[in-house]
């Protein structure tokens, strides 16, 4: 009796999608499309533009998954081709030079008093934005992201430590009530 | 709250990810341009299968395609001279890169229409025969 696809595991599914199982591959879209779409968003991409890059980055996935061998996690794996895709399109319309002024602003909360991080991530420059999402939230160590960018690592080094505190300043979460009202996708 | 505690702090907000109530149309989106995109090589598989199909049979017979009907000599005397022209046209092509890469020498206009028509044939086969893998992996 063949095994649901529910039930099986992401480097299962990643080795049958490798040898052209569409349905399997379609099962770890549905499983992580929504992380790789949100990283996209919270690198500074807009919804649609974010949408398609996520297809883009899923259907690039499809084609080398033979590549992936299960060493770090699928939505990992599938993350950085994304950011690389998205790095790409800022590198081509020079984007990440622009610097979006942000006031200060109270600490952010949803309704519920949950630390937003989408929120938060909207206090930060595009360039702070980008790399402390590149490397907090597709795992990319600063000289790869130097490299991605085009740019010092003392400078990427820079934008993520501002970054971060920038976030630090505006999240101010309080132990009880933080990290509620998501769902794990990892 | 340190450094220490909030950079791992922020590495599991960036794991959490939101509901997005439009997954499924996302997920359906991909599988279609999956589909999509599969189709496309089944077609030019096919497309070129047909093709190779059709100069393999004009090759063995020695004969011009008969598309039936007295009326479609005319038609078939074309397609005739239309896939003579290709293999000709293709002939030079192969002829110059051959050239670019310093096989010169290897002049394929030596080799018999036959030894053409095997290796053409036998190219076609592997491209028909990946294809049928292909899209009996996807069914």
């Amino acid at each position: 009796m063949t095994q649901p696809l529910v039930d099986r595991h992401d480097v299962e599914l990643a080795a049958l999608a490798a040898a052209g199982g569409r349905r399997e591959f379609g099962e770890l879209v549905r499983r992580h499309g929504s992380a790789v779409r949100a990283l996209l968003r919270r690198m500074g991409a807009q919804s649609s533009l974010a949408d398609d890059i996520a297809q883009d980055a899923f259907i690039q996935a499809f084609q080398r998954c033979g590549e992936f061998r299960g060493e770090g996690t699928f939505a990992a794996w599938v993350k950085r081709i994304a950011a690389r895709l998205y790095i790409k399109r800022v590198a081509k319309e020079s984007r990440y030079v622009a610097e979006i002024e942000t006031e200060d602003a109270a600490p952010v909360t949803d309704h519920a008093g949950l630390v937003d991080l989408d929120e938060a991530l909207k206090a930060l420059s595009e360039p702070e934005r980008l790399c402390v999402s590149l490397c907090h939230g597709a795992g990319m160590a600063h000289p790869e992201i130097a490299s991605a960018l085009n740019l010092p690592l003392g400078t990427v080094k820079s934008h993520v430590k501002r970054g971060l505190d920038k976030l630090r300043a505006r999240l101010q979460p309080e132990p009880a009530q933080s990290l509620g009202r998501t769902q794990h996708v990892g | 709250m340190s450094a220490d505690e909030f950079d791992p702090f922020v590495e599991r907000l960036f794991a959490r990810t939101p509901a997005m109530p439009d997954a499924a149309l996302f997920t359906a989106r991909v599988e279609q341009r999956l589909q999509k995109g599969s189709r496309v090589r089944f077609l030019a598989l096919s497309l070129a299968g047909l093709i190779g199909g059709a100069v393999a049979v004009r090759e063995t017979m020695n004969v011009d395609i008969d598309l039936g009907a007295r009326d479609g000599v005319v038609a078939g005397d074309a397609l005739g001279q239309g896939i003579q022209s290709a293999s000709l046209n293709i002939q030079s092509s192969v002829q110059y890169g051959l050239e670019q890469v310093g096989l010169a020498n290897l002049e394929l206009g030596s080799m018999g229409g036959m030894q053409l028509f095997w290796i053409a044939a036998g190219v076609l086969i592997v491209a028909a025969a990946a294809g049928v893998m292909k899209l009996s992996q996807e069914v």
